[in-house]
C-alpha cells in the first residue's frame, strides 16, 4: 500500500508568564510557522510547506504542540522554528520561543515520548519545590504516573504504523 | 536542504602529461581527432609581442568558406565525393544550427557523413541511424552515420543510391555550412570551388586578435606536478585562471569584497607582461597541429617563461567532440582542450566536455 | 639525456568546485546606468525572494560586469547553481521597471566562456 509519509513535531512552546500559554490557539501557531518558513526559506520553503502542513493539537496549560509535515523535507520547518519569536493572538503579542523535543512519524510514538518526557519533567520538578504542599503534589503526580508506566510496559515499543489520516 | 536542488549534470576533465619527445605520446592524435575548432588562444607569458615565426604559422592557416543554403546530396555527387569529400582533409559543418533544436550535418576528414536530425526528420529520411545517447525516456533525436568511405558506397551501389534518393526527394536537406580543406600538393580545390561556386558563398580567414596583459599574478607551475599540491596549482583552479586571463577578469580580490572573491590560485607570482593571443574561425586540426610544432620551438632560445599555455575551444554544436564519440549540448556544449608546453618539453593537456559528452580519448 | 616525463592520466569527473554563469540582464525601457554592486543586489533579492533569508546567504562572485551591455560573469558552487539559476530566471522588475535576466552560458569551466561557437558572426 501506497501512503504519504509524515513527521509530526512534537514542540514545546515556552513563554516567560506561563499565564500567557492560555491565549495559544491553533490559527496563531500556524500563522508563527508559516511566516518563519518563508521568511528562511522563501516562496520555495513555503510551497513545500503547505502540502500537509497542519498543526494537530495545542495543549494551552502545558504548552505542547503538534505539527505535521511531509516526512521529505521537515527539515525546512526544523530549521525555521528558532526564528520564531513570538505569537500573536488576538491582536496581543507574546514573546516566546518554540522548542523542538521530539520527530517522530507518528502521533502516537509522539505521544509516548511526551508521556515519557513529562515523567522525567516531574522528576526534576521535585528537588526545586519550595514547600511541603507542593512537594506532595508532585509526590503524588509521580506516583500516579508511575503506576500507569507499570499497566502499559508490556506494550511493545515498537514503532507502528498507525496512521490518524 | 534539498538534495534533487544541489545536483549538478557531470563533466569530465581528463589531464595528461607527457613528453613531447617520447614515442608514446598520443598528443597528435589528440589534436587530429578534434575536428571542428571554433576558437584557439594562446597565452605566453613575460611576452610582449606575438614572435614573428608564430605569426608566420597563422598566416599559414587555411581559409574557410561560408556557403548558403547547400543540399546536402551536392557533397555526395561522384566527382565531389571522390576529389573532395574523401581526400582525407575535408572538413565540412552546418553552420547557425543548434545541436539540441535543428538538424546538424557534419563531415568528417575520415569519410563520415554524420546527422544528427530530430525524429521527424529521421523517420522521412529512412536511413539506418542510432538514437541519440542523450535523450530521455522518449527518443526525439537520431544520429545518422553513413561511412562514405565503405564499399557500398561507392557511385552506383544500391546503399548510394538510396542515400542519394533519401537526401534529395524524400527530405532535401540543405543548411549554411562551414567549409575547410587543407590543400595538398596534388589537389588545389579546383573541384570544391565548381561546387562553391553555384552557390552563394564567401571565402573568410582566420581572425587574429593580440592583447598584452599587464601586472599580472600568474600562477606556478612544475611540470612534474600534475596534481597540484603546495608547490604547483591543480587542474582546474589553472584551467579557472585561464579563463579569468582571457575574459580580463581582476584576480586581485579582498577576501572580503562584496562583489568577488576571485583570487589567482596559490603560489603566484606577478607577471610583468604577458600576451594573449586570440584565432577564432573554422579551424583544422591540421593547422593546430603545426602551430603546436612552432610552438615547442619556442623554448630553443632562453625565456623568462618555463611554460606557454594554448587552449582550443570546439563548436558547442558540432555532433561529434574526438573522432566519433557524440556531443550533446545540455548546458554548455564545452569540449576544449589545452595544452601546457614546458621548457624541456614535457606537457600537460587538458581536454574537458560537459555532460552531453563521451569521455575524451 | 635526461629521463623523460612519465606518462600520466587523471580522470577527473565532477571535480569542478564552481559553474560559472554569463548572465545578461534586460530591461524593458532599453539601457540605463546599472553598477556592478546593484546588479549583484538585485540577484540577491531574487534568491531571497524564492529560498530566504538561507537563499540570500549563498555565496556567489560576480566575477566580472560590463555596464555598457549588463553582462556579468558569475561564478557559484556546484551545490547552489539550480538555485542561483532558478531565483534569476524568476526576477522580473528592478526598481519598478520590468527586466529579465537572460542566461547566455553556463560550464563548469571559466575558459569555456570566453568564447561562444554560437556566436561566431561572419559577414
Amino acid at each position: 500500500m501506497v501512503r504519504f509519509k509524515s513527521r509530526y513535531l512534537l514542540c514545546e512552546v515556552c513563554v516567560e508568564n506561563r499565564s500567557s500559554l492560555l491565549l495559544l490557539e491553533e490559527k496563531s501557531i500556524y500563522l508563527a510557522v508559516k511566516a518563519a518558513v518563508a521568511r528562511a526559506h522563501g516562496d520555495y520553503g513555503s510551497a513545500l510547506l503547505i502540502v500537509s502542513y497542519a498543526v494537530k493539537y495545542v495543549n494551552a496549560h502545558t504548552g505542547i504542540v503538534l505539527i505535521r509535515c511531509r516526512k521529505s523535507h521537515y527539515r525546512i520547518i526544523c530549521s525555521a522554528l528558532p526564528f520564531i519569536n513570538s505569537l500573536e493572538n488576538r491582536g496581543q503579542k507574546v514573546p516566546c520561543f518554540l522548542n523542538c523535543l521530539h520527530v517522530g512519524g507518528t502521533i502516537r510514538t509522539c505521544q509516548k515520548f511526551l508521556v515519557k518526557y513529562s515523567t522525567q519533567q516531574l522528576h526534576r520538578m521535585l528537588p526545586q519545590c519550595k514547600n511541603e504542599a507542593e512537594r506532595d503534589e508532585v509526590r503524588s503526580a509521580v506516583l500516579s504516573c508511575s503506576l500507569g508506566k507499570e499497566r502499559d510496559v508490556e506494550e511493545d515499543e515498537m514503532e507502528d504504523d498507525w496512521e490518524d489520516e | 536542504m534539498s538534495p534533487e536542488l544541489e545536483r549538478c549534470s557531470r563533466n569530465l576533465l581528463i589531464c595528461e602529461k607527457s613528453n613531447f619527445r617520447d614515442e608514446r605520446a598520443r598528443y597528435d592524435i589528440h589534436v587530429s581527432k578534434h575536428f571542428f575548432n571554433y576558437k584557439l588562444s594562446m597565452v605566453i607569458p613575460e611576452c610582449a609581442s606575438l614572435p614573428a615565426c608564430i605569426a608566420g604559422v597563422i598566416q599559414t592557416f587555411s581559409s574557410y568558406y561560408r556557403v548558403r543554403d547547400l543540399p546536402v546530396y551536392k557533397f555526395l555527387q561522384e566527382d565531389i565525393l571522390q576529389k573532395v569529400v574523401k581526400n582525407g582533409h575535408f572538413y565540412a559543418l552546418s553552420y547557425n544550427t543548434r545541436i539540441d533544436e535543428d538538424n546538424t550535418i557534419a563531415f568528417l576528414p575520415s569519410g563520415h557523413l554524420i546527422m544528427s536530425v530530430n525524429k521527424d526528420t529521421y523517420e522521412q529520411l529512412g536511413l539506418e541511424g542510432k538514437p541519440s545517447q542523450y535523450t530521455h525516456r522518449k527518443v526525439q533525436r537520431y544520429v545518422v552515420n553513413v561511412d562514405l568511405t565503405d564499399k557500398s558506397m561507392t557511385p552506383g551501389a544500391k546503399t548510394y543510391q538510396r542515400l542519394i534518393t533519401s537526401l534529395k526527394e524524400w527530405v532535401p536537406l540543405k543548411s549554411d555550412f562551414l567549409i575547410s580543406m587543407k590543400m595538398t600538393a596534388e589537389d588545389d580545390g579546383g573541384a570544391l570551388q565548381t561546387l562553391l561556386s553555384q552557390y552563394s558563398f564567401e571565402e573568410y580567414r582566420p581572425t587574429l586578435q593580440t592583447h598584452t596583459l599587464k601586472e599580472t599574478p600568474c600562477p606556478s607551475l612544475h611540470s612534474s606536478n600534475l596534481h597540484g599540491d603546495e608547490k604547483s596549482c591543480d587542474a582546474h583552479r589553472f584551467l579557472e585562471w585561464l579563463g579569468a586571463v582571457s575574459m580580463d577578469i581582476s584576480c586581485n580580490n579582498e577576501a572580503s569584497s562584496f562583489l568577488s572573491t576571485y583570487v589567482c590560485p596559490e603560489p603566484w607570482s606577478s607577471m610583468s607582461q604577458g600576451l594573449l593571443c586570440t584565432v577564432t574561425g573554422f579551424l583544422i586540426p591540421e593547422d593546430i597541429h603545426s602551430l603546436l610544432l612552432e610552438l615547442r620551438h619556442y623554448f630553443d632560445q632562453p625565456k623568462f617563461t618555463s611554460w606557454l599555455s594554448i587552449t582550443v575551444h570546439g563548436f558547442a554544436d558540432s555532433p561529434v567532440s574526438w573522432g566519433m564519440t557524440e556531443h550533446g549540448f545540455l548546458k554548455g556544449g564545452e569540449n576544449f582542450y589545452n595544452f601546457v608546453c614546458f621548457e624541456n618539453q614535457d606537457y600537460w593537456l587538458h581536454m574537458a566536455t560537459g555532460s552531453h559528452d563521451g569521455c575524451p580519448p | 639525456m635526461e629521463d623523460l616525463a612519465a606518462f600520466e592520466r587523471l580522470v577527473c569527473k565532477n571535480a569542478s568546485d564552481f559553474h560559472y554563469m554569463k548572465i545578461c540582464l534586460v530591461l524593458e525601457k532599453g539601457r540605463r546606468n546599472v553598477e556592478a554592486a546593484q546588479f549583484k543586489q538585485l540577484m540577491i533579492s531574487g534568491l531571497r525572494q524564492l529560498y530566504g533569508e538561507v537563499g540570500a546567504a549563498l555565496p556567489f562572485d560576480v566575477l566580472k560586469f560590463d555596464p555598457s551591455t549588463l553582462t556579468g560573469m558569475v561564478r557559484v558552487c556546484n551545490s547552489s547553481l539550480v538555485k542561483l539559476w532558478s531565483a534569476i530566471t524568476l526576477i522580473g522588475s528592478y526598481q519598478n521597471e520590468l527586466c529579465a535576466f537572460r542566461v547566455t552560458q553556463v560550464s563548469p569551466f571559466l575558459i569555456a566562456l570566453s568564447g561562444n561557437s554560437r556566436k561566431l558572426e561572419l559577414d
